[in-house]
């Protein structure tokens, strides 16, 4: 509070120009729209606002002010109506967080704590000997909320609802109502919007290597023209050329998975069943997913007497030593 | 001893106990010590030096006392120790074929080299009791010889960057070996085992095994027989692998592969064991999943097990062949193994996996008695595999594959004249070449052309098939058989190594047995087609007589051209009639040509009737189209393909359509298509386009026929009617029924369709319209293809039809319309062109970044973009290609580039790619790209023989010269590649760019030998001279002779005048001495001795020749060399032009001779004197004086 008021001086000693603040043209617009319709609910939100008023106007002339420029005090007032309606918003979110619905003191002492204030002090200050006496605001009848423009048709509960359960909402909340158009199903639009979608996109994709990286090029006039993306040697070759690559191996699980199954299952003999060998890294996976035969196991070691999967055997000692 | 070697004649046997007679029905009764096991062990295989350290132990039995000199083979080891029964043996190492030719020599003729390399490969044949390395036994042993004690021969030895039979794949990348992927493995063609160990290499030499391998601990080390254990040093940080081969196998079958592979035991045998390198066991695990077929069926036919206890299969990277079968072990390609989404590859790599376990059988298993029965075991595992293909891909692929085969082999044999199989070379004069007309001796499997020994297995199981044909299946597979069971029983003799001879086969015992097997004489089509060269040329005529109601068939043959014989005897003929299909047999006489073949249907019938065809099938047909008056519907001349022949038959359009349509054979039906091609008429058009709509029909025929409907239509440009030929079938069969531009989602389901859908558009590319450009239609068409092909919901890979749509637009590419001579631009590139460019560039930049399987579509991109340069539409430059020929690329791209590099130096003439590409010959880390670079360089030559180039000069031809000189001695194959490339690009004799010697003369002694030894007679013309063994020729460069043509001249006289020679070589000797000029050298060397002979040898000792004389001997090559005297002068006589005057009147030879003199004489002071004293300052070395004064007396 303080500082802003610190804040205000500081504006009032660079300029003698009212400060136009946000709150203050909001204020004049509110006033304004409120000559003019003066509903009840206008009414009532303009009271309060003018009670905050005199509490800001209060507040100068208790530290000390002798007068204040509109501008200024509309800005406090705004700044104070946040400030409270934060208290009041926080201390009903810690109220609903404990499944109550009505705020209590301690919901409002813990949003002051959360926002910095020192409600200790609070007592204190409210026992403070120069300080005015407000009067409230004038009663005027809090506004009725309108009705709800009702849309459609309210279901009525079925059966097994009992009656005293909240009515069902306006339909417009749970019925789909599709905002787009239906999608082209003709298949040869589909077809053609895929075929140029992938080549747009391949093209973007090799453009945008081929200007990142070395390029060679097959014009000697315009290098830009059709760049190639450098060939680079690789050391091992053969992985590259050899291996599906990640698109690939997705095309192959995507498709029919039946088909794999069919053919594991007629593939695997008798020794070698270990389909459901949970260690199965990635290749395996790729293995089974292409369909081919069952592999051997480190388990199965025992049941295949082959030499290479022997294990390899400790050097004799030799009889010298 | 080298000279000593040198001058030897073969039938002295020279102090060599095994050397005898090479060409002997059992080796080992002339081979006087027998190896019976051999020990092998590498105790260290160093990655990082390519390194070997090992020794090795032979068991030698002497079959003689006295046996005090042991031959082995070793090339390129370095051997540190010999000894024998634990005594220090003394050794010589020497191996003439790593330089062939003396490199002081400046002869440059083919002729000169191949009888130098044919004799410096005989002078190492093992199988004749030679080696490179020759250890002396120690005299302390000589006194067992009558006890016939075994001698153990021990040798420690070590290899250092082997250049050949060991290789070394390192790539270069972070981490240990191991997980770099490095390996090592064996490989050579033929007898290569001495590149890596020393041992007797050769395949009629069989011992039994122990082999041991210390590697590191995280690699396998994969080789012949049995692993027996594998034991850790001490350090634990490597291990020993411990093989054992109890059947008794030959060197040359011994390999080795060591690498931190990934061990696959076969799920359904459990004794086959597959290795791959690392991360490749996924796809290992697929390609693998089927060889246990290939297992069950030979072993079913051959009713005998699979020889060996196991079987290892092992995947290699930088392969020198993709299928290599050593005992109980093949080492493949690593390029071999696919996923199962690859469809194209499947039958291939099974092709390969069948053709390795058919060498199993025959060719490791059972071995050769000599090299000239290897044309029974390339038939016998030719023809099974054959077999294979029968029962696995079916009858239509394997006559299919027959007929490829026969074409294939034809063609060579035509084009080079031709492939004898079973080479017998006279007696002691092993200098008859049974194969004149080819540049290289067929003696030893060395000296072969990589082509010529593909087309000699080619025609070696086409004549199994022959034989089969003769005898039948059953008996053929009785023949196996026994041959099987024979060794198998002579393989458990564990200690009776002269019973091991069951092992080896020749053609004798296997003519033997299956003339006791099948009681069937085939001894006339053994003489035709395994004696005796060349194919038959048929062309076959006919007349239909109907008043006789008589097929009048004419068939005439071409035996003079070259490659043809004559044939005599039956031939099958089938007719086609209107009443059915008949077998006609006909023989083939000396002086018939003319066959009447009586018909069996009168001409056409007006009641319509189904036709019965040979198959019992009977077809309606439209008869409209046939001629009334003849029941003729079609004749095939020998169907079943009985004979090794080309038929050039003719026969009228409508009887090649009727053919095609309902002849179900293949090869007829391809004959067909073939023959259409003349026919361009609508009637043609439609037999194809139904063809190509017929799903029973083979899938090939119908790729065939695409590709005859594309020219027909070509043809038949002005009169076409309809859309671009295919375009509607096309979109019938691929493309949606909604809407018929787009193409359907890729299933490739059924594999006939889609080796079809592939087709298709490639050969549509080939279609022009009247300006003879690519139609508009198809072009967008083609485009239309690439842009919706859509594989999302395939299994398949679709990597291959990709490819072959961009190999569409290639072939959619016409040349550029240039105003000028000007520079490709940008700018000025055609529309169509411009939309082609951006394919290929888009699918060569997709590549990069999702690479296809073997990258199929770089490679097609390749050969498009290298299309567009040749067109003119883009700049035409290498560089492109030279960065994709790289080491570093996977290697069918590498090919793909090298071509393209290779077709720009021919185009551009440019000697700097040529320089480039001979340089990756030398230096290349790959043995098959250098193999590959010199046989693409054979085929596309940068200028021939024929055509003036600039590029063809003296350095070239020094450079070549080298290469398979001595840059190529670590690899047989390679060296034959660059005769090959020699040949296409100079021919036989001295290339025509090289200057002109500065001694032109050549010098003919043989008429030297006719005064040495009057009972010989010289012969006559000098064709017949060409590369006889007693024909020995020294060429000696005369000065002032200013071209060969001189030289032709004084042949000519000297062979018309034997009796004189001594006279001649008088005068020749005062010629040489003339031209001296005195002070230019310190010792007066008039002339250089460019080819000696041991008759020349023998001529100079008679007359006590100096020391200088001696000298000059040593410099030459290590054996005696026939002459390619007779053939270079020949054709030398051609160029001779103005000169021929010379050889009309030359009525007296004295007087020609001072003719001559004179002539040079007069020519030397005028022209030469400044090209002498350079030839000699130059190489003082080179020049040997064979002046001295005893040979002028």
């Amino acid at each position: 509070m303080t500082v802003a008021v610190h804040f205000l001086f500081l504006k009032d000693d660079r300029s003698a120009t009212p400060v136009f603040s946000h709150g203050h043209l909001y204020v004049l617009q509110r006033s304004g729209c409120g000559k003019a319709t003066s509903s009840p609910a206008e009414n009532y939100q303009l009271a309060r606002r003018r009670t905050l008023q005199v509490v800001v106007s209060s507040l100068l002339t208790e530290c000390g002010f002798e007068s204040a420029e509109k501008a200024t005090v509309e800005s406090l007032t705004e700044m104070i109506q946040s400030y409270i309606s934060e208290v009041g918003r926080c201390a009903k979110a810690y109220c609903e967080h404990t499944a109550r619905i009505t705020p209590t003191l301690s919901d409002a002492v813990v949003t002051l704590n959360e926002m910095g204030f020192n409600v200790d002090t609070l007592p204190g200050y409210a026992k403070r000997s120069q300080r005015m006496v407000i009067t409230a605001p004038p009663v005027t009848n809090a506004p009725v909320i309108p009705k709800a423009l009702i849309a459609g048709q309210k279901r009525t509960h079925p059966s097994h609802i009992p009656s005293h359960f909240p009515e069902f909402p306006d339909p417009h909340t749970y019925i789909k109502t599709p905002t787009f158009r239906e999608p082209v199903s003709d298949y040869q639009v589909v077809r053609e919007k895929a075929a140029s979608q992938r080549r747009d996109v391949e093209r973007a994709l090799t453009r945008f290597m081929a200007k990142t990286g070395e390029t060679q090029s097959l014009f000697k006039d315009d290098v830009t023209a059709f760049p190639l993306i450098a060939e680079r040697p690789s050391s091992i070759p053969y992985l590259s050329a050899l291996l599906p690559s990640e698109l690939e191996l997705q095309t192959l699980e995507e498709t029919d998975s039946s088909e794999q199954d069919d053919q594991t299952d007629s593939e695997n003999t008798p020794v070698n069943n270990l389909n459901d060998d949970p260690g199965a890294d990635k290749e395996n996976s790729v293995l089974l997913a292409g369909g081919v035969v069952p592999s051997v196991k480190v388990s199965e070691e025992n049941m295949i007497d082959n030499p290479y999967l022997r294990p390899v055997k400790k050097p004799k000692v030799r009889r010298k030593k | 001893m080298h000279e000593v070697k040198m001058n030897r004649k073969k039938d002295k046997g020279f102090e060599s106990p095994r050397a005898v007679i090479p060409q002997c029905v059992n080796l080992l009764c002339h081979v006087y010590s027998h190896t019976t096991h051999q020990v092998v062990c590498i105790n260290n295989i160093n990655f990082q030096r390519k390194s070997v350290i090992g020794f090795v132990e032979l068991t030698i039995f002497p079959t003689v006392v006295n046996l005090n000199r042991i031959k082995l083979n070793s090339k390129q080891c370095r051997i540190y120790r010999v000894r024998v029964n634990d005594l220090e043996a003394p050794f010589i190492y020497n191996d003439p074929t790593l330089e062939v030719c003396h490199h002081e020599s400046k002869q440059r003729n083919l002729n000169y080299f191949s009888s130098a390399y044919t004799a410096a490969v005989s002078a190492v044949d093992p199988d004749a009791g030679h080696g490179e390395l020759v250890i002396k036994v120690p005299s302390e042993l000589w006194k067992q010889g009558d006890e016939m004690n075994v001698l153990k021969v021990y040798i420690e030895f070590s290899l250092d960057q082997p250049k050949g039979g060991l290789h070394f794949v390192v790539p270069d990348v972070e981490g240990s070996m191991a997980e770099r992927g490095a390996h090592v493995f064996s490989f050579g063609y033929q007898n290569s085992t001495r590149f890596w160990f020393p041992c007797v290499d050769s395949y009629s030499e069989l011992c039994t095994w122990k082999l041991e391998f210390t590697v590191d601990a995280s690699m396998v080390a994969v080789s012949c027989g049995d692993l027996v254990e594998t034991v850790y040093t001490h350090d634990m940080r490597k291990k020993t692998f411990h093989y054992v081969l109890p059947i008794p196998t030959a060197a040359s079958n011994i390999s080795l592969s060591v690498g931190p592979f990934e061990i696959l035991v076969d799920p359904y045998m459990h004794e086959v064991t597959h290795f791959c390198l690392p991360q490749l066991l996924p796809l290992l695990k697929h390609s693998m999943s089927y060889l246990h077929e290939i297992f069950e069926f030979y072993e079913e036919i051959l009713t005998c097990r699979y020889p060996y206890s196991c079987f290892k299969t092992v995947f290699v990277d930088e392969a020198y062949v993709q299928v290599s079968s050593y005992a109980s072990m093949s080492i493949f390609s690593t390029n071999l193994l696919h996923s199962a989404m690859i469809i194209d590859q499947t039958p291939l790599t099974r092709q390969c996996l069948a053709q390795a376990l058919a060498q199993q059988f025959f060719g490791c298993f059972i071995s050769r008695m000599s090299w000239a029965d290897e044309w029974v075991l390339k038939g016998i595992s030719g023809y099974i595999y054959g077999l294979y293909l029968k029962k696995t891909f079916g009858v239509n692929q394997y006559r299919h594959w027959i007929k490829e085969e026969l074409d294939k082999m034809v063609e060579y044999e035509l084009k080079m004249g031709g492939v004898l199989l079973h080479p017998t070379f006279g007696g002691g004069k092993d200098k008859d070449n049974p194969t004149p007309h080819l540049h290289f001796s067929i003696k030893h499997p060395h000296t072969l052309s990589w082509k010529y020994y593909k087309m000699f297995q080619c025609k070696a199981h086409l004549v199994m098939r022959l034989i089969e044909n003769r005898i039948s299946m059953e008996f053929m597979l009785q023949v196996f058989n026994k041959l099987l069971s024979l060794a198998s029983t002579a393989s458990s003799q564990k200690y009776q190594s002269h019973m091991w001879s069951q092992m080896l086969v020749s053609t004798h015992s296997f003519l033997k047995s299956i003339s006791n097997v099948s009681g069937k004489d085939i001894g006339p089509l053994i003489k035709q087609w395994v004696d005796q060269s060349a194919v038959v040329k048929f062309f076959g005529s006919f007349a239909f007589n109907r008043k006789r109601n008589v097929l009048e068939l004419e068939i005439r043959q071409d035996y003079t051209s070259s490659g043809t014989q004559k044939y005599v005897g039956p031939i099958k003929v089938t007719v086609q009639e209107l009443d059915g299909s008949f077998n006609h047999t006909l023989q083939i006489e000396e002086n018939s040509l003319k066959h009447d073949i009586p018909c069996h249907s009168k001409s056409r019938r007006n009641k319509k009737k189904k036709i019965p065809l040979m198959n019992g099938e009977e077809v309606d047909m439209d008869l409209s189209a046939m001629d009334a008056d003849s029941p003729l519907l079609w004749i095939r001349i020998d169907p079943d393909m009985s004979i090794l022949r080309k038929v050039e038959f003719e026969q009228a359009d409508f009887m090649w359509q009727y053919q095609l349509r309902y002849e179900r054979d293949v090869v007829a039906q391809e004959e067909s298509i073939l023959a259409l091609e003349k026919f361009p008429t609508p009637a043609s058009r439609l037999a194809l386009t139904d063809i190509l709509e017929q799903d029973q029909c083979f899938y090939k025929v119908r790729q065939g026929a695409c590709f005859c409907l594309a020219k027909i239509a070509n043809s038949m440009m002005s009169t076409w009617t309809g859309p671009p030929a295919m375009k509607s079938l096309f979109t019938r069969m691929f493309c949606c029924k909604s809407c018929p531009n787009i193409v359907k989602t890729n299933t490739f389901i059924s594999f006939q369709s889609y080796f079809l859908q592939k087709t298709m558009p490639v050969a549509m590319a080939q279609l022009r319209d009247i300006q003879n450009l690519c139609p508009k239609d198809v072009l967008n068409f083609i485009l239309d293809l690439i842009k919706y092909n859509d594989n999302r919901k395939n299994k398949f890979s679709d990597n291959y039809y990709r490819a072959e749509l961009i190999d569409a637009l290639t072939n959619s590419l016409t040349p550029a319309i240039s105003i000028s001579n000007e520079v490709r631009t940008v700018d000025n590139l055609n529309g169509d062109v411009r939309l082609i460019l951006e394919e290929i560039t888009r699918s060569l930049n997709m590549e990069k970044l999702l690479p296809s399987y073997r990258n199929t579509i770089t490679v097609s991109c390749l050969r498009a973009i290298r299309m567009l340069q040749k067109n003119g539409h883009i700049p035409s430059d290498p560089s492109l290609f030279k960065s994709y020929a790289e080491y570093g690329h996977f290697v069918d791209v590498r090919v793909a580039a090298l071509e393209a590099v290779v077709d720009y130096t021919r185009v551009d003439r440019s000697s700097v790619e040529l320089q480039w590409l001979l340089n990756m010959v030398q230096n290349d880390p790959a043995h098959y790209i250098r193999h590959k670079i010199l046989s693409m360089l054979g085929k596309n030559p940068p200028f021939t023989k024929a055509a003036e180039s600039p590029l063809c000069n003296e350095a070239l031809v020094d450079q070549l010269w080298k290469l398979m000189n001595s840059g190529t001695s670590h690899d047989w194959r390679l060296r034959c590649d660059a005769v090959n490339l020699y040949y296409t690009l100079f021919g036989l004799t001295r290339p025509s760019c090289l200057p002109l010697p500065e001694l032109g003369l050549v010098l003919n002694l043989k008429e030297k030998k006719a005064v040495l030894n009057p009972t010989i007679k010289p012969e006559q013309g000098l064709d017949t001279t060409e590369m006889t063994g007693n024909t020995m020729g020294v060429h000696i460069p005369v000065m002032g002779f200013t071209s060969s043509f001189n030289t032709v001249e004084e042949d000519e006289i000297d062979m018309e005048s034997p009796h004189d020679s001594q006279a001649f070589i008088h005068h020749h000797l005062n010629i040489l001495e003339r031209p001296s000029t005195p002070g230019q050298h310190p010792v007066k060397h008039p002339a250089r001795i460019i080819l000696l002979s041991d008759n020349l040898v023998l001529f100079f000792s008679r007359t006590r020749c100096t020391s200088t004389v001696d000298q000059a001997v040593l410099s030459l090559p290590v054996t005696p060399l026939p002459s390619s005297f007779g053939k270079e002068s020949t054709s030398s006589s051609k160029h001779s032009g103005d000169h021929h005057h010379h050889h009309h009147h030359h009525e007296h030879k004295k007087k020609k001779k001072k003719k001559h003199k004179h002539k040079h004489k007069h020519k030397h002071e005028s022209k030469d004197k400044e090209r002498d004293s350079h030839a000699f300052s130059n190489s003082p070395a080179s020049g040997r004086s064979v002046r001295s004064p005893s040979m002028s007396d």
